[in-house]
């Protein structure tokens, strides 16, 4: 760890205390495409960071960037203080070791669009797979939390349901509590309503806002404005791989100055 | 003549030495350690084969593209023979069963590793990645997610790979080694018998694949997501067959279903 702390720029331990995220002009290409051109972000800890844009801004793959789901081309990324994905070898960027990567993915919930529960376990079984295997829990004790995570997400009865017996929301439930098992310090949600029937949105955006109202750190990707309004603490307007206006939620809705915001903004109205 | 009786007598196991009972053993645990080898490697295979660095992934194509691409009896043959004479060194002649059991697990595994490598295929992308999200590292993910995840898609090929396996030994009688196709020929040489028991053989042959076919079809069931509903289905049309209302297919075992 001490090869990272040595690498961090002077100043990042600053006044708000330790930032969850802080990302430095980010630079990721697919081929000749460039997806994130020089991105920057910092999450604080407690702290809602909701990015909005058009399909293809980049948005997602910046979520997946953070947890290393993407490898970067340029910039750096670092998570509660450690560099994410990379080790510093004579100056230069090297892709870490697995085991390091996994150790601070462990502590980065991610909940996907598609849910990506796993069909062969039921649903406490998907929820206490990780932790068992991943932290060596003892079983009872994880197994006790994952019946009160289901209880959260209002799910109690369906413990021993399979994914393909439950519906979208109910699914993506599970795949929520599924990553609170971990205990993270941390929950990025890529487009996690997006996949789901329109009368399925609402219960898990219940579970979202819940988390928020917790102080739970997150980083969301929606097109969900209302939610975005309500709940995040800084907003994020991202288009063609870069950041084109970013601030509080009035600030973003209601008193945006790029045209390209407006426009976004009007079509989703 | 034809001695249909010495046919009997054998199948029977009336001989005195019960000699297809010991050719019968040696067919069945060459198949079943064979066939184990050969799934295991045909996984490391299967990984380095889907590896993204070339110094894992060529190899892999090279043994494939080997043991596919030339007949199991020539290597067997190179083993028995070949090997010492290649290395001049006399004392690598392995016994028979050793030459036959590498031999065929190095071919099966190269069979192996294409049916895992579909296997693996075809479990959605988004299972590892959500695996890896939750902290795991390739290998737990592998073992924990995806291969119990690809088991649906490899065991039925599997299965028909072991049927295969089980004839194949047959192979095995031209070097020495007397399972149930070299004993028919051996002792139907000397007396004179040899098409008696080259029948008796077959029946046996018929016998192992036909059981092996139900096993085939108890596993494929068991894997089936949708087992239980398809059991409520089944005790429902038995009891109404019972009833004397009309009647519904029921998935029995030893059909080769397919494995979802």
């Amino acid at each position: 760890m001490s090869d990272t702390m040595d690498t961090l720029p002077a100043g990042y331990r600053g006044e708000n205390g330790l930032e969850m995220v802080r990302a430095e002009s980010i630079v990721k290409r697919f081929g000749d495409l460039t997806v994130l051109n020089g991105v920057d972000l910092s999450v604080k800890r407690g702290q809602v960071v909701v990015i909005i844009g058009p399909s293809g801004s980049g948005k997602t793959t910046m979520l997946r960037c953070i947890n290393h789901l993407e490898k970067i081309d340029d910039g750096r990324i670092y998570i509660d203080g450690e560099l994410m994905g990379y080790r510093i070898v004579n100056g230069k960027p090297v892709e870490d070791r697995e085991a390091n990567i996994a150790r601070i993915r462990a502590q980065i919930g991610f909940v996907f669009q598609r849910f990506n529960l796993f069909p062969h376990m039921t649903a406490l079984e998907n929820i206490i797979e990780a932790p068992i295997h991943v932290l060596h829990e003892p079983k009872n004790v994880v197994v006790e939390r994952a019946h009160s995570l289901l209880a959260k997400v209002g799910l109690a009865e369906k413990a021993n349901a399979f994914p393909h017996k439950l519906s979208g929301g109910q699914q993506q439930r599970v795949a929520i509590a599924r990553a609170l098992a971990m205990n993270p310090k941390l929950m990025l949600f890529d487009e996690a309503t997006s996949a789901l029937d329109p009368e399925l949105v609402g219960e898990v955006l219940k579970v979202m806002r819940q988390l928020a109202e917790e102080g739970m750190t997150m980083v969301v990707v929606t097109h969900e404005m209302g939610f975005a309004r309500d709940v995040a603490d800084h907003v994020i307007f991202m288009d063609k791989a870069v950041i084109v206006e970013q601030g509080t939620p009035e600030q973003v809705f209601d008193h945006c100055e790029n045209e390209r915001t407006r426009n976004f903004l009007g079509m989703i109205k | 003549m034809f001695r249909w009786d010495l046919v009997w007598q054998y199948l029977l196991l009336q001989d005195p030495d019960k000699l297809f009972l010991s050719a019968l053993w040696t067919t069945v645990w060459i198949s079943v350690l064979a066939q184990f080898i050969g799934v295991v490697l045909g996984l490391f295979l299967a990984l380095m084969r889907m590896s993204r660095y070339p110094f894992l992934t060529w190899p892999a194509r090279a043994y494939i593209w080997f043991f596919r691409g030339s007949p199991l009896l020539v290597q067997v043959l190179l083993l028995w023979d070949g090997l010492p004479r290649v290395l001049n060194n006399p004392n690598l002649l392995l016994p028979a069963w050793a030459c036959v059991v590498v031999a065929f697990s190095l071919n099966e595994g190269a069979y192996m590793s294409e049916i895992v490598r579909a296997g693996i295929t075809s479990v959605d992308a988004g299972q590892m990645e959500a695996a890896k999200s939750l902290g795991m590292r390739f290998s737990l993910a592998m073992r924990r997610i995806i291969l119990p995840q690809a088991a649906r898609v490899i065991i039925p090929p599997l299965g028909n790979e072991f049927n295969n396996m089980l004839k194949t030994t047959s192979i095995a009688s031209v070097i020495g080694l007397v399972e149930l196709t070299g004993t028919a020929e051996n002792y139907g040489a000397i007396s004179f018998s040899i098409f008696e028991l080259l029948i008796v053989s077959t029946v046996y042959y018929l016998l192992l694949t036909t059981i092996w076919g139900y096993i085939q079809g108890w596993i494929e069931n068991r894997l089936d997501p949708n087992r239980k509903l398809k059991t409520e289905i089944n005790q429902k049309s038995f009891a109404n067959r019972m009833l004397g209302f009309g009647t519904s297919k029921t998935g029995g075992a030893g059909t080769l279903a397919s494995g979802r």
